[in-house]
């Protein structure tokens, strides 16, 4: 699980079909003391995270497989959690 | 996922018999600067080494990609497949916008 801030959004009109009406969100991974660290990645959201909310990323493509019901999905990273 | 650029595209000759019918796209990760303007104007190369996707979408030269790295690429095929990255989404505009 990755610590990260929703930095914005992507829309794709074609895209795999088990990601066809997921949300997908630029996400930012924070280090330690919550600066930015790396590259922003793409991660399916199913539960509405805003703008600049801070949120957990899970990269295990089994969970995210069981996340969009799709057992050939290719999906990677999803929101696992928003905090508080 | 990772957002890229399609520089180019890569053709076989000799290959994995699995390979049969693929498409492979060069791509070139996009820096995060640049994510408001690549679906309009073509991004600057990044200083990221650029990669070899399968792309079962029909993305071509000048698209912006999301391109899954990892096993998980390979789970969309019903055989086994020796690929690494695949793409998994043409964008049509991205909204990048970081905090202050």
């Amino acid at each position: 699980m990755i610590h990260a801030i929703v930095v914005g959004h992507a829309v794709s009109s074609h895209c795999h079909p088990s990601l066809k009406g997921c949300k997908m969100l630029l996400c930012q991974s924070l280090d330690a003391s919550g600066k930015p660290a790396g590259a922003p990645m793409v991660a399916i959201d199913l539960f509405g995270a805003g703008m600049h909310s801070k949120v957990f990323v899970s990269t295990d493509g089994v969970a995210a497989r069981g996340f969009v019901h799709d057992e050939k999905s290719p999906v990677r990273n999803f929101i696992q959690g928003v905090i508080d | 996922m990772r957002i890229a650029h399609v520089i180019g595209r890569v053709t076989l000759n000799v290959q994995d018999p699995s390979f049969k019918g693929g498409r492979w796209l060069m791509c070139n990760p996009v820096d995060a600067e640049h994510f408001n303007t690549a679906c309009l104007t073509a991004p600057p190369l990044s200083k990221d080494f650029s990669l070899v996707a399968y792309d079962n979408l029909g993305a071509g030269e000048g698209d912006i990609v999301g391109i899954v790295e990892g096993a998980e690429a390979t789970a969309p095929f019903d055989h086994d497949i020796p690929i690494d990255a695949i793409t998994v989404a043409i964008f049509d505009s991205l909204h990048y916008q970081p905090p202050a």
